[in-house]
C-alpha cells in the first residue's frame, strides 16, 4: 500500500505530507508551531481548547487545526490577523480566572500558557479587579496534587486516564466557568503510569509532590538518557540542578515509550545522588591495603586476570552499559569465564492502550545487551561458580549477604564499584561511574540499541567500567590499544561492529541478533 | 675653561611669588565670609541642600508582611537575573503549603548594586536600600542572610523611573 501524499501551503511554505494528516501535524513538518493546549500526539483530540484555530482560504470560518485533516491544495494561514485575533480571545478567557501564581508555580518557565500569552496574548487584562474563581488544592494521589485554580480544562489528563491508561478515574465536573477536573471519590490517582498526567498538563495544575518547589524550570540542565529501570528501555530526560538529579521525565520516542514513563522509573533517581561513592582505586595485596593511582590499579587488575589459575566469574548489575560488559568480558577473554547479570524480577505493569509498552518483569535495563555479549541471566549458577573461582569480577552488582559470602570465598575479587562493599574482601576496589555519569548504550528487549548521555560529573577519580577494563586489557599483551572514547569502545564490540554512537541517534536503532530469553 | 651661561632677562613683575601668594590669600579670606558647604560627616549626615538620592542603590533590604514574615516567595527570579551571581536561594514549603525561602543570602561583596533584583521581584520583597554605611569587622558579615535583610530599616531605593527620567 502506498501512502498518498497531499501538498498544502502553510504560512507560505508548501509541504507534502501523507493523506489524513491533521493540519497541526502538517504545520510541524513546515516548521510552524500552531499554539495548542488540548492536542497531544499520543492522545485523542477533542478540539476543546480552541487554541489551534487557523484560517484556511475559501473556508467560511476558522477551523481547529488538531482535528481537521488536510486536503490537497489548501492554503492555510496560522498567523493571519483573523487567527491571531481568535487566539487572543481564547487566551483572554483562559486568563480571566487564572491566578497570578507564576512566582510560586512549579510549571513557570515551561508553561504553555505563559509561552503563548507571551507570544500572542494581550498586554493588559480588561477585567480589572473582579475576584477570581477559587477552589482549594486537591490531593489526587500518592504523587499528584491538583491545583484547580490554574487549570485551563484542556482535559489531557482525563483523556490520558480514559484512553491510554484505561483507568477512567478523572472527569470534568460541573460545567461552564465552574468546571474543574474531578476524581472518582473512591479512587486515587495511583495507577502505575498516572505520573504522566503531570507531564501532559500544559500548565501547573497537576504538579508532582516529589518535585514540588524543588527547582525552577530555568535552573534545570536537561540530559537525554535511557531509563535504567527495566528491559523496556524508555527514553528519558534527566533533569539536574547544580549536578544533583532532581527529576526524570519521559522523552518522546514513538517506537519505544511514546511520551510516557511509568512511576517506578520516574521515582527511581535517588540512587543517582548517593554521597557514599568510592572515589579512588583501592588495592589490597601483600603490601597491605592502600589507595593507589590508576596505573598501579590497572597493573594489579591485569596481573590478577593474567595469573588466574582456574575459572573466572563476572557478576554484573543490571545497569551496566554494553561497553562496560563487552570490555570486562574481553578483559577476561580466553579464561574459563562464567558471566551473569543480576536481574531483579518484579510485577509486569502495562500501560493499557499502548501496545508493547509496560513496566517489565525483568528490572535490568541492559539484559538484552548483556545476552548479545555472552552473558546470561542465570545468576544463581554464576554465584555458585563464584565461590570456587580464581577471579571474580563484580561489576556494580548488589549482592545479598549469602551471595557476598559466596563471592568472598573466591581466590581474588575485583570489585568495579560505585559503592564499596566490605563483605567481598576485594583485592581491588575500582571506582566506576554510574549510567548518569557516563556515555553508553543499552539494548532493550526489542533489540533496540539506545544511547544515554552523562548528566553529572563523576565523583573523584571514577572511570567508566569499560575504560578500566580496556586499559587493563591493553596491559595484558604487546600491541593492544585501548579505545579512547565510549563510541570507539562500542564500535569495537563484535555484535555492534561498524556502528558508532552517532549512528544510533537519539531514538536508537534496532540491532540484529538481539532478543531476551528470560 | 669657563662655561658660557646665558642669563635670561626675567620679567620680575610677572614671575614674583608675592603676587600669587596674595591672590591665593585673597581667595581664602573671601571664603571665610561665604556660607559653609562642607558637611560635618558623621555628625551631620544630610542638610537642606544635600541628601542622598532616593534612587541610590545600596545594601539590600527584604520587606516583610504584617506578621513579620518576609514577603519573598522564593520564585527564583532574583538569583536568575543577578549579573554578579551573588544571591543564594533555597526554596521550601511551610505548614500552610506556601512557598518561602529556606535560605536567602546575598553576598554584598559580590553584588554590583545594579538593582535588577528589586526590579524583577514580583512580590516587591527584595529591595536595594538608600544606605551606604556598611563597615564591619569581618568579611563574613557581608553575606547578609534572610534575618539580617529583613531587619534592615533604611529606606528602599525608588530606582530609576522611566516616566520621570531625571528624577524630578
Amino acid at each position: 500500500m502506498t501512502t498518498e501524499s497531499v501538498s498544502v501551503t502553510i504560512d507560505g511554505l508548501s509541504v507534502s505530507v501523507p493523506k489524513g494528516t491533521s493540519i497541526i501535524e502538517a504545520a510541524k513538518h513546515a516548521g510552524v508551531l500552531v499554539p495548542h493546549y488540548c492536542y497531544h500526539p499520543s492522545l485523542p483530540s477533542p478540539a476543546v481548547c480552541r487554541m489551534c484555530l487557523v484560517e484556511i482560504e475559501k473556508f467560511p470560518k476558522l477551523v481547529p487545526a488538531c482535528v481537521t485533516p488536510i486536503v490537497e491544495g489548501q492554503v492555510i494561514h496560522v498567523h493571519s490577523p483573523a487567527a491571531i485575533k481568535a487566539r487572543e480571545g481564547v487566551l483572554e478567557f483562559l486568563l480571566i480566572n487564572h491566578p497570578l501564581d507564576c512566582p510560586v508555580c512549579d510549571q513557570a518557565g515551561e508553561c504553555e500558557l505563559q509561552d503563548f500569552v507571551f507570544q500572542e496574548g494581550q498586554a493588559a487584562s480588561r477585567y480589572g479587579d473582579y475576584p477570581k474563581r477559587y477552589n482549594p488544592v486537591e490531593d489526587f494521589g500518592p504523587d499528584i496534587l491538583y491545583v484547580a485554580n490554574r487549570c485551563i480544562l484542556c482535559t489531557r489528563c482525563v483523556r490520558f486516564m480514559d484512553h491510554v491508561a484505561e483507568e477512567p478515574v478523572l472527569n470534568v465536573s460541573e460545567r461552564g466557568d465552574r468546571a474543574y477536573i474531578g476524581i472518582d471519590p473512591s479512587a486515587t490517582l495511583d495507577h502505575e503510569w498516572a505520573g504522566n498526567v503531570v507531564d501532559l498538563c500544559p500548565v501547573g495544575s497537576l504538579v508532582s509532590k516529589d518535585f514540588l518547589h524543588k527547582a525552577r524550570a530555568w535552573d534545570l540542565d536537561k540530559h537525554a538518557s535511557i531509563c535504567p529501570g527495566c528491559t523496556q528501555g524508555c527514553n528519558i530526560t534527566v533533569d539536574t540542578r547544580d549536578d544533583v538529579v532532581v527529576r526524570l521525565r519521559p522523552r518522546a520516542n514513538l517506537e519505544v515509550n511514546r511520551h510516557f514513563i511509568c512511576d517506578t522509573g520516574r521515582r527511581d533517581y535517588r540512587w543517582m545522588n548517593r554521597g557514599d561513592r568510592v572515589d579512588a582505586p583501592v588495592v589490597a595485596d601483600a603490601a597491605g591495603r592502600r589507595t593507589v593511582a590508576w596505573p598501579a590499579a590497572l597493573t594489579h587488575v591485569a596481573e590478577t586476570v593474567a595469573n588466574a589459575s582456574g575459572s573466572v566469574v563476572v557478576l554484573s548489575g543490571g545497569r551496566a552499559s554494553v561497553e562496560s560488559i563487552g570490555w570486562v568480558l574481553r578483559l577476561v577473554d580466553g579464561a574459563n569465564a562464567t558471566a551473569a547479570m543480576h536481574v531483579p524480577l518484579g510485577e509486569e505493569r502495562a500501560i493499557g492502550a499502548v501496545p508493547n509498552l509496560a513496566l517489565r518483569r525483568e528490572r535490568a535495563a541492559n539484559l538484552a545487551g548483556a545476552e548479545m555479549l555472552g552473558m546470561t541471566a542465570d545468576w544463581a549458577t554464576a554465584v555458585h561458580a563464584a565461590s570456587s573461582a580464581a577471579v571474580v569480577i563484580v561489576l556494580d552488582a548488589e549482592l545479598t549477604d549469602d551471595e557476598a559470602a559466596a563471592v568472598a570465598r573466591a581466590k581474588s575479587v575485583l570489585h568495579f564499584a560505585t559503592v564499596a562493599d566490605p563483605r567481598l574482601g576485594a583485592s581491588a576496589i575500582l571506582p566506576i561511574t554510574t549510567m548518569v555519569e557516563e556515555q553508553g548504550v543499552y539494548v532493550n528487549r526489542d533489540g533496540r540499541a539506545q544511547r544515554f548521555l552523562p548528566a553529572k560529573p563523576a565523583p573523584g577519580m571514577a572511570w567508566p567500567a569499560w575504560r578500566i577494563a580496556a586499559e587493563a586489557w591493553a596491559l595484558g599483551a604487546e600491541g593492544r590499544e585501548a579505545p579512547g572514547t565510549a563510541s570507539a569502545a562500542f564500535t569495537a564490540l563484535e555484535p555492534f561492529a561498524g556502528l558508532t554512537h552517532r549512528d544510533l541517534g537519539f531514538t536508537g536503532r534496532v540491532v540484529a541478533g538481539a532478543g531476551v530469553s528470560a | 675653561m669657563a662655561i658660557g651661561v646665558k642669563v635670561m632677562e626675567r620679567p620680575t613683575g610677572d614671575v614674583s611669588y608675592i603676587r600669587a601668594t596674595l591672590k591665593g590669600m585673597a581667595l581664602t579670606f573671601k571664603h571665610m565670609f561665604q556660607a559653609r558647604v562642607t558637611l560635618q560627616y558623621p555628625e551631620v549626615r544630610s542638610s537642606d541642600d544635600w541628601r542622598i538620592a532616593t534612587r541610590w542603590r545600596g545594601t539590600h533590604r527584604m520587606l516583610t508582611d504584617e506578621q513579620g514574615r518576609s514577603k519573598c516567595v522564593a520564585c527564583g527570579l532574583c538569583p536568575q537575573i543577578c549579573p554578579a551571581n551573588c544571591i543564594k536561594l533555597v526554596p521550601g514549603e511551610d505548614e500552610a503549603g506556601n512557598r518561602y525561602p529556606l535560605i536567602y543570602e546575598i553576598d554584598e561583596f559580590r553584588c554590583v548594586f545594579c538593582g535588577y533584583c528589586q526590579e524583577v521581584c514580583p512580590e516587591e520583597a527584595i529591595h536595594v536600600g538608600v544606605h551606604y554605611e556598611n563597615a564591619e569587622y569581618s568579611r563574613d558579615r557581608f553575606v547578609y542572610d534572610l534575618e539580617r535583610l529583613s531587619a534592615q530599616v533604611h529606606p528602599v531605593s525608588t530606582l530609576w523611573d522611566p516616566t520621570d527620567p531625571r528624577g524630578e
